[in-house]
């Protein structure tokens, strides 16, 4: 696919601070593409690059072929919808979401009809009257869409704007977000710091930290492919198992665990010398109970249940296993409430990860 | 280094500033008009006198009586004012009783009245021809002096204190108080661990407002002071009785330091301390009730107060009907008559309180617009003029109008235009610190969205910013109007016979001993001021716009 937007090395300086540190990302067009990082990482300074609001001290913004730095932001053709809605508290729905298209002078037939079609896509009819404060955090937050969509662009910026909405409203959007973007073929940024939001989303996920790209890839290389511990860890709950490689041999790894314990499994894409230390990146699904009556394996783990927080769908356990703690999800909920005292645990070999050198953090 | 990179990209913003010739002429004109309205009369005053001027100031036993007594008497007004706010705050704020409509009106009768007027009721009321001390007690009192001067002040200025003190005490959560009694605490702990620490922001704050008016107060101690040397009061009279003006510039200056002491405290030692934060999403519950011979007893001594000041406004509005205080108590509407015989004066107050406050609403809200959401590298200089006014007294700039604008090329006194000017200037920091905060108010994303949305800078200022300004242009235009028409210290020096204006008219009278023309006077004065207030709050009402005052 041909690349839409494009950062070039974008290098933003505050003073003494470097919000954006040689940041370069491609973003194909139609793509649903999102900035995961925690707070100050950067995300929405770059974010805002692209909208105009404040300009690089480094680098290149390319749109569609054209470098559009110094271009100011009411020339750029960015809708975004901000955080906090920014909507304006003197202006009535209808005059709100109208605002850009009056802008544009296009004529008062076509924007009646555009605001029309707005308001039933984001169930507002009847409300066009109404201004902002008289509306449900909600529907504010659908106003805030249908201002930026309303412009026809080719591109949408969303700054974290499922944030003020409670968590099941969050869910439904999410999906309805999700569903609108993929019919309209619109080029989406998205900024958030929630990773189900990043992961239920997104076409590719950008994770950030202290103004630089820890890595790129689609949702699931994020999840079960981290390029790093931070990665592995803002992403999802995790385990790291320390091991030592005894064996590199036919695509599989033979690591030896620190209980003496040996463990086989797929090499992957990176290439193994053979020997050296390695950090295994274990998800709490990708534990399971040994069931007793199987054959001792050799890679079964002996470890003694300290803690359990039941969710319905599953039961969450915090096990020690010699020195370490392990988290683990049992699906397999039952009747009978939870389990207690010793457990043997089983990795599931085919789905885990390894990070070299303890799993630093190398730069995408 | 830090500091030279920060001179740096100041100097990289302001080379921007090439690129916008509007932004930059409004920049050069809002500096040029201070600079020369403001900064150059101060400068005037202080290197006016010489080295051996201002000694002369610790050798006259006179004057170092003034410096001390001016000082005394702000501490002691400043507590009975933070005293009373305080008690006048928590019974509007925090009990369940009833007349608190009479009690926020009490608050505000101050505010819209000539700050001598409490001066004024209180001759009328114990003076020698006083209607308790004559009439009713027939006793002869000399009420000039401390404690005249001492309860005046205390009645005239703790409104101010009030609405500092008020806004802190509503802002903070019965929420946290609750929690208190919840672990276990006792009202006198919660009291003492929890709702104090609380207010003590504002109650320092309400106390330095209060200070700071009483100190540069003139009316007042001008009325009833006597034989008690104060700073203004020494200043004015070197200047109408001796017109020895080095020595009345040396009186200035030292009045001037205090306020300025009082005024940096305020603004950066209080204002820094507030633990208030306006989240707007919490709710909070109903107050936890205090026990009954507490909540009766502070409401007795609230309705006393407030009778006080009832009896202090109405004794002026009886004085203003009748035909001679003291000898001959007929009702008449003589003194009216004669209020509209001089009604030029009257008129000369609308007017330049008009132009005024117009004047200084619009430099205000351009100069916050500025400092807040444009980067011009000069932003905190920029700041600095809009609050600098707030720091001089009326009365040293009064002064400092007269000594800087009395020769060519640059003859102003005597004109109409010197009295707009200085009111204007001296009203620039109350529309300033309005204009700010309702720009604070607009998130900056509200201006984003609109630029994003396609808006050039010029139409999102006019769709945006302009229209999401009106409430705090349209109130700080209003406080202002009140303040101006109110105003004595800072037209006192700068009037001429033509441009005589109503506050100057009622000293005069007073001290000519006319009760009944003063008082009629005082009374049109305030009935202006609050039609204003009720006109506009009605007019702004109407488009869903709530006054702040």
């Amino acid at each position: 696919m041909q690349n839409f937007i494009e950062f070039r090395n974008i290098v933003k300086k505050f003073g003494a601070f470097v919000a954006l540190d040689h940041v370069s990302l491609s973003i194909p067009k139609g793509a649903f593409v999102t900035l995961l990082g925690p707070s100050g990482c950067g995300k929405t300074t770059l974010m805002r690059q692209l909208a105009g609001f404040s300009e690089p001290d480094e680098g290149d913004i390319i749109v569609n072929g054209k470098r559009i730095n110094g271009l100011p932001p009411f020339k750029r053709n960015t809708p975004l919808v901000f955080q906090e809605y920014a909507l304006f508290p003197h202006m009535t729905v209808y005059e709100n979401i109208s605002y850009g298209l009056k802008l544009k002078k296009i004529s008062k037939e076509e924007i009646k009809q555009r605001v029309d079609t707005m308001l039933e896509m984001f169930n507002l009819t009847g409300m066009e009257k109404r201004f902002p404060k008289q509306l449900s955090g909600g529907q504010q937050q659908r106003v805030a869409f249908a201002r930026a969509l309303i412009m026809g662009q080719e591109i949408l910026l969303l700054d974290e704007p499922l944030s003020n909405l409670d968590a099941k409203l969050r869910v439904d959007v999410r999906t309805e977000l999700r569903q609108i973007q993929q019919r309209l073929g619109i080029t989406t940024i998205y900024v958030t710091h929630d990773q189900d939001e990043a992961l239920s989303m997104s076409d590719i996920i950008a994770v950030m930290r202290s103004g630089r790209l820890e890595q790129v890839g689609t949702p699931w290389e994020i999840y079960f492919r981290p390029a790093n511990r931070f990665v592995a860890d803002f992403v999802g709950t995790v385990n790291f198992i320390s091991a030592q490689v005894l064996l590199a041999k036919d695509g599989m790894l033979t690591l030896a665990l620190q209980n003496g314990r040996e463990l086989t499994i797929p090499q992957g894409e990176q290439a193994e010398e053979g020997s050296g230390p390695v950090t295994l990146v274990v998800r709490p699904e990708c534990i399971h109970l040994h069931v007793p009556g199987e054959p001792d394996a050799i890679d079964v783990l002996d470890g003694e249940i300290l803690n359990y927080s039941f969710l319905g769908r599953m039961i969450r356990y915090w096990v020690k296993v010699g020195e370490d703690i392990l988290i683990f999800d049992d699906a397999n909920v039952d009747l009978n409430g939870a389990r207690s005292g010793k457990v043997k645990l089983r990795l599931d070999n085919n789905r885990l990860h390894y990070l070299k050198d303890h799993g630093a953090h190398v730069v995408a | 280094m830090s500091t030279r990179m920060t001179a740096h990209e100041s100097l990289r913003e302001m080379k921007r500033l090439k690129n916008e010739p509007l932004l930059l002429l409004a920049i050069i004109i809002i500096i040029l008009f201070i600079g020369l309205f403001v900064v150059y009369p101060v400068l005037r005053v202080i290197t006016f006198p010489g080295v051996e001027d201002y000694l002369k100031l610790f050798q006259r036993s006179r004057w170092l009586k003034a410096i001390s007594n001016s000082l005394q008497m702000t501490l002691l007004s400043a507590t009975s004012c933070t005293a009373i706010a305080f008690l006048f705050a928590y019974v509007n704020a925090r009990l369940d009783v009833p007349l608190k409509g009479l009690f926020r009106f009490v608050t505000l009768l101050p505010i819209v009245s000539p700050p001598f007027i409490v001066a004024l009721s209180y001759i009328l009321l114990f003076g020698v021809q006083g209607i308790i001390t004559k009439q009713l007690l027939g006793l002869r009192v000399d009420i000039y002096g401390r404690t005249g001067l001492w309860i005046v002040q205390t009645v005239t200025f703790f409104p101010y204190a009030y609405s500092v003190i008020y806004g802190v005490i509503r802002s903070i959560s019965t929420n946290l108080e609750y929690a208190a009694y919840n672990m276990g605490a006792s009202r006198w702990k919660v009291f003492r661990d929890v709702f104090w620490p609380l207010c003590r922001p504002g109650v320092a704050g309400g106390a330095l407002v209060a200070a700071i008016n009483v100190l540069t107060d003139f009316g007042n101690p001008q009325m009833i002071g006597g034989d008690l040397a104060l700073l203004p009061t020494e200043a004015y009279m070197q200047i109408s009785g001796w017109y020895d003006m080095k020595t009345a510039s040396v009186l200035a200056v030292a009045l001037l330091i205090p306020a300025v002491v009082l005024f940096l405290v305020q603004r950066f030692w209080v204002g820094k301390r507030s633990y208030v934060t306006i989240t707007g999403k919490e709710t909070s519950l109903n107050p936890f009730p205090v026990p009954k011979y507490v909540k009766w007893g502070l409401f007795s001594l609230t309705l006393f107060v407030s009778l006080f000041i009832l009896l202090v406004y109405g004794t002026l509005f009886y004085g203003a009907f009748t035909k001679a205080w003291g000898y001959d108590w007929t009702l008449t509407l003589e003194n009216i008559k004669y209020v509209f015989e001089k009604g030029s004066q009257i008129w000369n107050s609308i007017r330049y309180a008009f132009l005024a406050s117009l004047g200084a609403a619009f430099l205000a809200v351009v100069l916050a617009y500025i400092v807040q959401k444009k980067q011009v590298g000069i932003n905190k200089t920029l700041d600095f003029l809009g609050i600098l006014p707030g720091a001089i007294p009326g009365m040293f700039l009064g002064i400092g109008f007269v000594m800087a604008f009395n020769t060519p090329p640059l003859e102003l006194t005597g004109t109409s235009a010197v009295m707009v000017l200085a009111l204007l200037c001296w009203n620039i920091p109350t529309c300033y610190s309005s204009a700010t905060a309702g720009l604070q108010q607009i998130s900056a994303s509200v201006e984003d969205a609109a630029l994003n949305l396609g808006a050039s800078s010029f139409r999102s200022f006019k769709d945006v910013i302009i229209p999401l300004l009106k409430t705090s242009f349209m109130s700080s235009f209003v406080l202002s109007f009140l303040r101006s028409v109110t105003c004595l210290s800072v037209v006192i020096f700068l009037y001429a016979p033509s441009t005589t204006v109503g506050t100057v008219s009622v000293m005069v009278l007073v001290q000519s001993g006319q009760w009944g023309a003063a008082a009629a006077f005082t009374i049109v004065l305030i009935s202006i001021a609050f039609l204003v207030l009720k006109v506009s709050q009605w007019l702004l009402g109407k488009q869903g716009i709530t006054l702040e005052l």
